[in-house]
């Protein structure tokens, strides 16, 4: 499957993700790949950027099994992004269901 | 290739990025490699879902790049971002740099025309007075002379509307560097084929 989609997209996605808790790298990039076929190496300059414009802050953790994580933690401005782009999404999905079932309509008469 | 050869290859790459800024983002990929590892995953499985490290070296660079040219939208910092987004992908190269580079052109042409109507200004200001003085240099037609202060009054009006036409496309100028700035963010956002598996 290849398909061409704004990052927007991506960013809902990892938006959506640390709402729900934070999360370190590896665990993001796992939990996207696992659905959408995009190189892992995509995703790191994703949260470079978003942590520069402020969605969220990172911090280390120390951890029993070698060095310090680095978590992802959502900020307030993330969390009003996430709804934009949640908003936006669905706007996007409903127009594109209906003109899909318009068109089966269209072809059953 | 192993986790030495991608992280090395990705250091390599990433030549124009700060070193602070280098250190955090190999630091990323360190962790990355690490945790994959445990997970039960091949170095070399894992280099291969990262993609290659250049392709991931530019994305950081046309971040950066932006970045940089919008806390200062200098005409250096604005090209170097054009570039490094351009370098991105293919599409890039018709939709950005294409019409960046005509733009570009038009301006430059401004900005000789205000150079030119200035200088033509100045000239007149200065040729009409020394005309009787130096006339094997400096010809002027017996409609001149008949009215040199008409004609330096012209020269004057000449030179500033040279001036303020430059200032005008110094502005435009500026102007061009907000919009194409605004134009890379929307250009950043988009996934190349390249990225995808």
């Amino acid at each position: 499957m290849n398909i061409q989609f704004k990052k927007g997209v991506l960013e809902l996605c990892v938006l959506a993700m640390l709402a729900k808790k934070d999360c370190y790298g590896y665990e993001l990039v796992s939990a996207i790949s696992k659905n959408i076929h995009i190189s892992d190496g995509t995703i790191y300059p994703l949260l470079t950027r978003l942590k520069k414009e402020g969605y969220f802050t990172t911090y280390l953790q120390e951890s029993t099994e070698g060095p310090p994580r680095k978590y992802y933690k959502i900020t307030d401005e993330g969390r009003k992004m996430l709804e934009e782009l949640t908003n936006e999404w669905y706007d996007f999905v409903d127009s594109v269901n209906i003109i899909i079932k318009e068109d089966t309509e269209n072809e059953q008469e | 290739m192993n986790r030495s050869e991608f992280i090395n290859n990705l250091r390599k790459s990433l030549v124009n990025i700060p070193a602070e800024d280098k250190e955090d983002i190999i630091y990323d990929y360190e962790e990355h490699f690490r945790l994959g590892v445990e997970n039960g995953r091949t170095e070399e499985e894992i280099a291969k879902s990262l993609g290659e490290p250049r392709a991931i070296a530019k994305q950081y660079l046309a971040n950066y790049t932006l970045e940089k040219a919008q806390e200062s939208a200098t005409a250096g910092n604005v090209f170097r971002a054009v570039f490094a987004t351009v370098s991105l992908g293919f599409f890039n190269l018709i939709f950005v740099l294409g019409p960046f580079m005509g733009i570009v052109g038009v301006i430059i042409g401004f900005f000789a025309a205000a150079l030119g109507i200035t200088v033509a200004g100045i000239a007149v200001v200065i040729a009409i007075p020394l005309a009787p003085v130096l006339p094997e240099i400096i010809h002027v037609t017996p409609v001149v002379t008949g009215n040199p202060a008409a004609f330096i009054a012209a020269g004057a009006g000449l030179t500033c509307f040279g001036i303020l036409f430059g200032i005008g496309v110094w502005y435009l100028t500026k102007y061009f560097y907000l919009i194409t700035i605004r134009y890379l963010k929307l250009n950043i956002k988009l996934i190349t084929h390249k990225e995808v598996l």
